[in-house]
């Protein structure tokens, strides 16, 4: 399947102010983040994220949205319901919350859980159609998110964000990539993860770790290589055509889903579809 | 434990280990032992900091180890500190430290914060989402040494460069110096900043080289 690719840097090239936050936008201009969507959609996503990554009520604190989980992860469901128009499925985007378990920092499981289900709960009575649940570090806080979106009674993707170590593929925290992905399986993820951090010749790397190991589908979403920050704003490192070529590896590896993280675009989807098609996928 | 060799191994231990309750106790009986606090940081936690920081860059250890490290460094700290005689004489430099405006990132700035505490420094850690006014006002306040600015996206890399420039248009004398994963020294020359560092461990050594009094680590 075909996911789509970052919706963060799309929105700051539409004109969303350095530092502020994309869920805003469901509230400010519906209008761009739809046109993001349809754009998307028209490159051949089959899966859109709605603009919900931050929605959790902790990380809406922190951005000046206190208060408006409901509304701002309603918005963002209705407003990619109504751009995918039925061509793609769309699912609710759900991140971390900043908040960190100890030891590092002083939440508790149970203070996330409650955060990730009053988000789950908003997009999914917007009618999304499933929850994808990215970016994660911390094995514990990807559990009680992917718990709190199964009460929803959806589908969860759940997806966590690894970089390659000398022993192998950790996040920060330490997570494993293997045994990770098959406890959020085995906690009734409907296909499991990796995104962000990396590019898609280390995620080919990591998709040939896991897919053999994994009996659930493997999604696979990499950056569009590092970036590096100039005096116009950050560029990426791949084109969509070097990038596609290196999907073709993801998918050779076993991913069944694949899309694109920070920095990857429309054109970069339409790159991998025709690459797909290529492949007879 | 009456062998010096084997209480500063033991500290050494303590701290790679993260045990904060074993440091701590190590260092008092280090003290009562008569052992010279500055040695029992110097050969005791710096080299247990120093490998735990070793392992990090390795990827042996994550960032849960290093919390721990740090925090069991500080908890020796608090008990060595004071043995060193008088809390302003012995602390290398005033700093001020937080994660710029728009950008809740805290984890790295955290482990800098409690690693520059854990060496002496004073440390004013003012959070996440930190605008340039607040650093500026709070480096006036406390006369600062050092302001040190974390930034994890690069869309909030900018707020460094603002606040390098705000400092310099304040007249204030404290050095910046800039981190964050995106952060790279070439940014950091760019922007006028002092220093750079890419690690809680490097950001110390920068932090004792930019304010140029004798730190611990």
């Amino acid at each position: 399947m075909l996911l789509d690719g970052g919706l963060g840097s799309m929105l700051i090239a539409a004109g969303l102010p350095a530092g502020r936050a994309p869920e805003w936008w469901n509230l400010e201009h519906p209008e761009r983040v739809a046109s993001v969507h349809r754009a998307y959609v028209d490159a051949g996503s089959e899966i859109v994220h709605a603009n919900s990554f931050g929605g959790n009520p902790v990380r809406l604190a922190a951005t000046g949205l206190a208060g408006r989980c409901g509304e701002v992860n309603a918005a963002a469901a209705a407003i990619a319901r109504a751009a995918c128009a039925g061509r793609a499925l769309v699912a609710g985007d759900v991140g971390p919350t900043g908040a960190m378990l100890p030891p590092v920092g002083s939440a508790t499981v149970a203070e996330l859980r409650a955060a990730y289900r009053e988000q789950a709960a908003a997009l999914a009575d917007a009618g999304a159609d499933l929850v994808s649940i990215e970016t994660m570090s911390d094995l514990r806080e990807a559990l009680a998110a992917l718990e709190a979106a199964l009460a929803t009674g959806l589908a969860v993707i759940a997806s966590m964000t690894f970089a390659v170590r000398r022993r192998g593929c950790f996040t920060v925290m330490g997570d494993p990539l293997v045994p990770s992905l098959a406890a959020l399986a085995a906690a009734g993820a409907v296909a499991v993860g990796c995104n962000c951090t990396v590019g898609p010749e280390e995620m080919a790397a990591m998709a040939r770790e896991a897919a053999p190991a994994l009996a659930a589908p493997l999604v696979a979403q990499p950056n569009a290589g590092l970036p590096r920050l100039t005096a116009e704003g950050a560029s990426y490192a791949a084109e969509p055509e070097g990038f596609a070529a290196s999907m073709a590896s993801v998918v050779a590896a076993g991913a069944r889903a694949v899309g694109g993280c920070c920095g990857t675009t429309p054109e970069f989807i339409g790159a991998m579809r025709a690459m797909l098609v290529a492949r007879g996928a | 434990m009456t062998d010096r060799a084997e209480l500063l191994a033991a500290l050494h231990r303590a701290v790679l280990e993260g045990d904060e309750a074993v440091a701590h106790r190590l260092a008092a009986e280090a003290l009562a032992g008569g052992v010279e606090p500055l040695e029992a940081i110097e050969h005791g936690l710096v080299p247990g900091v120093r490998e735990a920081g070793r392992l990090w860059e390795e990827g042996e250890f994550f960032l849960p180890e290093l919390v721990l490290a740090a925090q069991a460094m500080r908890a020796a700290m608090d008990v060595l500190q004071p043995a060193l005689g008088g809390a302003r004489a012995a602390s290398p430099g005033r700093v001020v430290i937080g994660t710029v405006e728009g950008d809740i990132h805290d984890i790295g700035k955290t482990l800098v914060a409690t690693m520059l505490a854990a060496s002496g420094f004073t440390v004013s850690d003012e959070g996440a989402g930190v605008p340039a006014a607040r650093f500026v006002a709070r480096a006036r306040e406390l006369d600062a040494d050092l302001v040190c600015a974390s930034a994890l996206l690069t869309t909030t890399m900018p707020r460094q460069r603002e606040l390098v420039a705000a400092l310099r248009e304040a007249g204030l004398r404290a050095r910046v110096m800039v981190g964050g994963a995106p952060v790279t020294r070439s940014w950091a020359e760019a922007i006028g900043a002092d220093g750079f560092a890419d690690n809680a461990l490097a950001a110390v050594a920068v932090a004792r080289g930019l304010v140029g009094r004798g730190a611990t680590v």
